[in-house]
């Protein structure tokens, strides 16, 4: 058996693919492919495989993570991929396939581009500025029990901030994986909220799923 | 473009994906090399429509054409309206994303009485005039529908253009090769409606003029342009040869019936007096059991679904079940398909085959055995008996089963106290049957469903000048069902009667209803067959404000010699035939099925002297 890591894209409409009916999609497309895959041996046997990280409806992504078993140890990556990539709704879309290296509890942060549409980027970008030189950027964040309060300023990484005609492009590291996950959107409603600069969000893309050393998770 | 100003407010909406196109088995065709576009509109939300079969047949069949395009479109929901409606997004296809005002050919499929009001409300968002006569004089914007609920489409009269009627495999085509040779030729909508109405299946509402009596009664149907007196229903001679999709489009949401689906059978031979299905898709046809497997493979292959379901009205009427269904278990098994077998009837079920089926069915059993009585079930020509029943049962709660669902209808013609205590009384045998049971299941306690449903009468069937039971009289009843039943293990649902008395005046209804409709939309009802959007007094309202007494169609009995909203309409079934199984039905005697003797309902006198192997 063949333990094999997928890296696929997920974009254009393919973003409206919620993340339950994103596990739904994947099956009809492995049943389409026709692929040699592992079933699991229970009372109830359905096809084993696993998405790294969920990703909130209406992302984009060009390095979703997808695990699964191939029964013919034979067959080749180039050939699982392209026989995934033939069945393959419109903006999804096979990169790699890999044997499986690092554990999935590896993932420690996932990278995000954030593309933001408003008047005056520049001061938006101040915004940015200066939420990240407070102290703290407290969150409510949404708990099987109720609501709690967060501070998400220490585990925020700015990576690179770019400033064009109607937008500002930010690129930013948060904590993911099966401990804490941040979603970008709670940094941008803070912004939201503590800046004075309007924006409305025009696209966030998932960029990198990387290890606690910053390097790309395989 | 459309694309931009949809995606702005998507994520602002309840599952996006229905609005936005692209599922797998889309269709995309390039623009510039079409000639005929057609927008197949389902008159409700995309879940229910994307579930419906007609569609996914056509679709396919009309895309097989190079120069064809047929695109989807279905009724948003409440929360997507109101953005389309604010942002001056016109109702648009899934595929192309181009508004289908646009478009040739906008057909809706009408297969509910209560769609009625979301048809006006998706030509209205389309930026569609919702009547006929205030649609441009030149040729486009074609407003056709289809389905079931067209065998009387008088109350949807004044919204479309033309109707086909029967099945549209042959026809949609011939429609739209007319289309495209007059649209090439410059001529006008009018012109073309002319000439559209001698092809067999079509009829063109304005070209009918209907005269009525004092008494409100029609009096005479005049015709005008050469229209035929009566039009004829179409059907495909050859089923096992029809075409047949290979392919659906594969939605990304959740949908009520997400898997494929396969035909076997058109038509029934039962001929239960109530049921409309049973004779407006007569005659009686079914695939080979090669055929109809060969189906389920390539669409379980190229859509991926992991579940087939059989459809067809009665599907152990197959001549050759047991074949097609060894064949199918075998492949289903091997391929860890699910299959799925609604529509067995209890009365031809054979241990054997009930073995066959427990090897994939999951499921409970459920009976629609209609009536409570045996004698009410002879009047409906259900013919089913309690010795079946009970039989079924009896083998059923011996194989592990504990849970039955029972269907049953009330406000059937003759009907009594007596009929509706023999309800209580056969479900309460069938919980005294369990417990009579050595081997029953252990540890477990049975559990019976009743679901009663209102009986509404309906054109083309025996009981189409049956008059409907009142308010009062259902409340009654269904007073009299809960009193009669002693046991928690019984339980009971009904439906709302208000939903069944205006699908019966929507259904029996004249063209007179047509400003009707339009002023139950106007005063804002949609989504009629929704629990939640249903407001029966603002269509109580709309009859007051149009003059209309709704108990005329609903409540009153339709004379046999009276001229019926319908009867320029054939569905291969004379009216003689539907009188004498009235009479037969009054007098609680039954018909044979159509494999034991053929009652002459006129199918025959039509093709030629044959109607099924």
């Amino acid at each position: 058996m063949n333990r094999v890591r997928a890296v696929f894209e997920k974009k254009d409409r393919a973003k409206y693919i919620s993340h339950l009916d994103l596990n739904r999609c994947m099956l009809r497309i492995f049943r389409r492919s026709g692929l040699p895959i592992w079933y699991t041996e229970g009372y109830n046997p359905h096809p084993y495989y696993a998405f790294a990280l969920a990703l909130s409806l209406g992302f984009e992504s060009s390095c979703e993570i997808l695990d699964f078993n191939i029964t013919d140890d034979e067959m080749s990556m180039e050939e699982i991929r392209d026989r995934l990539n033939e069945v393959m709704p419109e903006g999804m879309k096979i990169i790699s396939v890999k044997p499986q290296r690092k554990k999935i509890t590896e993932i420690a942060k996932a990278e995000y581009a954030v593309s933001l549409e408003t008047a005056d980027p520049e001061k938006l970008l101040a915004d940015v500025k200066a939420l990240m030189a407070s102290d703290e950027i407290l969150i409510e964040k949404k708990t099987k029990r109720g609501f709690k309060t967060v501070n998400i300023k220490p585990d925020t990484e700015i990576v690179k901030c770019t400033v064009n005609d109607s937008a500002l492009e930010i690129v930013m590291r948060l904590p993911a994986g099966t401990q804490t996950n941040y979603n970008p959107s709670l940094f941008l409603d803070s912004l939201k909220n503590a800046g004075s600069q309007p924006f409305s969000v025009k696209k966030i893309c998932r960029t990198g799923i990387l290890r606690a050393d910053n390097k790309a998770f395989e | 473009m459309l694309k931009e100003k949809i995606e702005k407010h998507l994520l602002e909406v309840q599952k996006p994906s229905r609005y936005i196109g692209g599922e797998t088995g889309s269709i995309i065709k390039d623009i510039s090399k079409i000639d005929v576009r057609f927008a197949f509109c389902f008159p409700d939300s995309y879940d229910i429509g994307m579930s419906h079969l007609g569609m996914k047949i056509l679709y396919s069949l009309i895309n097989e054409r190079e120069n064809y395009w047929c695109e989807r479109c279905f009724a948003p929901s409440e929360d997507f309206e109101a953005v389309m409606r604010e942002n001056d997004i016109p109702l648009y296809a899934l595929e192309s994303l181009d508004p289908i005002k646009d478009f040739d050919f906008i057909g809706f499929t009408m297969q509910y009485e209560l769609s009625y009001t979301n048809v006006l409300n998706m030509l209205d968002l389309a930026g569609i005039p919702v009547f006929a006569s205030e649609r441009s004089e030149e040729l486009g914007q074609i407003v056709v529908a289809g389905g079931p609920c067209v065998c009387n489409p008088e109350p949807l009269a004044d919204f479309f253009d033309l109707f086909i009627l029967g099945e549209g495999e042959e026809v949609n085509l011939e429609l739209m090769d007319l289309y495209n040779e007059m649209k090439k030729s410059g001529a006008t909508r009018k012109e073309f409606l002319i000439r559209a109405a001698q092809i067999e299946g079509v009829y063109v509402p304005s070209l009918y003029s209907f005269n009525y009596n004092e008494d409100g009664t029609i009096s005479g149907v005049e015709t005008k342009d050469g229209a035929p007196a009566v039009v004829r229903k179409r059907i495909i001679k050859d089923f096992d040869k029809v075409y047949y999709p290979d392919n659906f489009v594969v939605p990304f949401t959740e949908i009520v019936h997400d898997r494929a689906s396969v035909e076997v059978l058109r038509g029934c031979i039962r001929g239960c007096r109530f049921c409309q299905a049973g004779f407006i898709y007569r005659p009686f046809r079914e695939k080979t059991p090669d055929t109809i497997c060969g189906e389920t493979k390539a669409l379980c292959g190229n859509t991926g679904y992991d579940e087939v379901s059989l459809v067809s009205l009665s599907t152990s009427d197959h001549s050759q079940i047991d074949e097609m269904l060894t064949k199918l278990i075998d492949y289903t098994a091997e391929e860890r398909i699910n299959l799925s077998l609604p529509s067995l009837r209890a009365d031809n079920f054979s241990e054997e085959l009930l073995e066959k089926i427990r090897k994939v069915r999951k499921s409970g059993l459920t009976f629609a055995a209609e009536g409570g009585t045996q004698r009410l079930r002879d009047v409906i020509n259900k013919n089913v008996s309690e010795e079946e029943i009970m039989n079924t049962c009896r083998i059923a709660f011996e194989g592990g089963y504990s849970a039955v669902k029972l269907y049953f209808m009330m406000g059937l013609p003759t009907e009594t106290d007596e009929d509706i205590v023999g309800i209580a009384d056969l479900a309460q045998r069938i919980v005294d049957l369990f417990y009579s049971i050595e081997n029953r299941p252990k540890g477990k306690s049975v559990q019976i469903s009743i679901s009663v449903a209102t009986f509404v009468p309906k054109p083309f069937t025996p009981f189409q000048f049956e008059p409907q039971d009142t308010r009062e009289m259902i409340e009654h009843k269904q007073k009299l069902l809960m009193d009669s039943i002693k046991t928690k293990k019984i339980r009971v649902s009904y439906h709302n009667p208000d939903v069944s008395m205006l699908e019966a005046i929507l259904a029996k209804g004249d063209r007179r209803l047509c400003k009707a409709v339009y002023a139950a939309w106007k005063n804002g009802c949609k989504f009629d067959s929704w629990d939640e959007y249903f407001k029966y007094d603002k269509w109580l309202e709309a009859f007051e404000e149009c003059g209309i007494d709704p108990s005329f169609y609903a409540n009153r009995r339709f004379d046999y010699d009276e001229i019926l909203p319908w009867d320029h309409l054939d569905y291969y079934i004379s009216k003689e035939f539907f009188i004498r199984e009235n009479k037969t039905a009054h007098q609680a005697v039954t018909t044979p099925n159509c494999r034991q003797k053929c009652s002459g309902c006129g199918v025959t006198a039509r093709t030629g002297g044959k109607c099924f192997e």
